[in-house]
């Protein structure tokens, strides 16, 4: 999603770990790889996100270059790029070591330490452990939803996701997607019979007018614009409405 | 320190097209008049630029030249960059916070003082270096930084 479309002109070749491919200018060299079945390990990208370029993961080679490989844009015919050799494994692990200091139970995190062979390094415990890997997906979840009432505050190490002024956040909608978007699921909630807390935030959860079960929000629904079925139950609709379609023959 | 008040902070701001290009220079308006951004200030930009009240909020917290509580009327920034650091920045921190019975960050409760640090000023050959509400004074030593006060 969201390739960049102010690079014009004819498409460009060039190798990804020596296999040749022929992209659009601006195809982000993750994609391109993903095109070539070669794997790139990310955590702060998603498929339905704009792309941040934030936790460094997936960084790789282009020419002598690391590059963060989500972000970074395809221009110039007959690159050369490499998605796994010494150097990049050198700096996936240093990410990695410190994501293992931010989230070490996290099991996104302890796959890829294990992955990579990266066990926790003393030397990097400055910061508190509190599950927060500082990359964004929460944000760019509430973003893409149409709110952003969290945003990453703050500073280096200092830098947490909080609502405006350090205080629930005014705009949210309970929808969620931060909660669902993170990738170590420290986003914390409770959902109790027909009521959902979270962001310090207290939500009244509204009843599916076929099934009766309480499952949305009335801030969100009113975001979405929808009908308020369930998805069970939108579904089965769905399903009804297509089954009882005159056919042509 | 001023109470904000509705009118003033649009008097302020109404010169401002409703752009987000404007966040900071509105930002660095109201904190000129202010000396700090009260909320309703942040509440107001974010309703006038049609910004998440959560990403005003951010970008008012990431810059140093913006402060979320009043700073005092007379500000004292001593340079802690390496040159000043070395030529005796902490002794000159040490007479000012002295002088001015503050710690370094702090601003005094009758909001007339403040004490800060600053990275480089780029005025390294005359290190150390203190500036007073903008005015650069060079080759500080306790002596002549308690005289500042």
């Amino acid at each position: 999603m969201n390739e960049p479309s102010q690079y014009l002109g004819p498409m460009i070749k060039g190798t990804i770990d020596g296999l040749s491919i022929t992209v659009r200018p601006g195809t982000v060299l993750l994609n391109a790889a993903r095109t070539l079945g070669i794997h790139i390990p990310t955590l702060c990208h998603h498929e339905g996100l704009p792309p941040d370029g934030n936790c460094r993961l997936c960084v790789s080679q282009v020419g002598g270059r690391l590059v963060a490989s989500c972000i970074y844009p395809l221009t110039a015919d007959g690159f050369q790029a490499q998605t796994d050799n010494e150097r990049i494994r050198y700096a996936r692990s240093l990410v990695i070591a410190l994501m293992l200091i931010r989230a070490p139970e996290a099991p996104v995190v302890v796959a890829l330490a294990r992955e990579y062979g990266v066990t926790e390094q003393p030397r990097l415990r400055r910061v508190t452990a509190d599950g927060c890997l500082r990359c964004g997906r929460c944000v760019r979840a509430c973003l893409t939803g149409g709110a952003e009432a969290v945003s990453l505050v703050g500073r280096g190490t200092a830098r947490i996701v909080t609502g405006p002024f350090f205080e629930p956040p005014p705009d949210c909608v309970g929808c969620l997607s931060c909660a669902r978007m993170c990738p170590t699921g420290i986003i914390g909630f409770t959902e109790l019979f027909d009521r959902r807390q979270i962001w310090g935030r207290n939500f009244q959860l509204v009843p599916c007018p076929t099934c009766g079960r309480p499952w949305a929000t009335e801030e969100e629904l009113a975001r979405l614009n929808a009908d308020r079925l369930c998805p069970a139950c939108r579904r089965r609709a769905m399903a009804e409405a297509i089954s009882s379609c005159p056919t042509e023959n | 320190m001023t109470n904000p008040d509705q009118k003033t902070l649009n008097s302020i701001l109404d010169g401002y097209p409703g752009e987000p290009v404007n966040l900071l220079p509105m930002l660095q308006a109201v904190q000129t008049k202010f000396r700090y951004l009260p909320r309703e200030a942040i509440i107001l930009v974010a309703e006038k630029l049609s910004l998440p009240k959560s990403r005003v909020f951010a970008v008012a917290n990431f810059y140093r030249a913006l402060s979320l509580t009043p700073k005092g009327e007379k500000v004292f920034t001593v340079c802690q960059g390496t040159a000043c650091h070395l030529r005796g920045a902490p002794v000159v921190i040490g007479a000012l916070e002295k002088a001015l019975g503050l710690n370094l960050g702090q601003t005094s409760p009758d909001g007339r003082y403040g004490l800060e640090s600053v990275n480089c000023l780029g005025a390294c050959a005359l290190a150390p270096v203190v500036t007073v509400d903008g005015v650069l004074h060079g080759a500080m030593t306790a002596k002549k930084a308690a005289k500042l006060v």
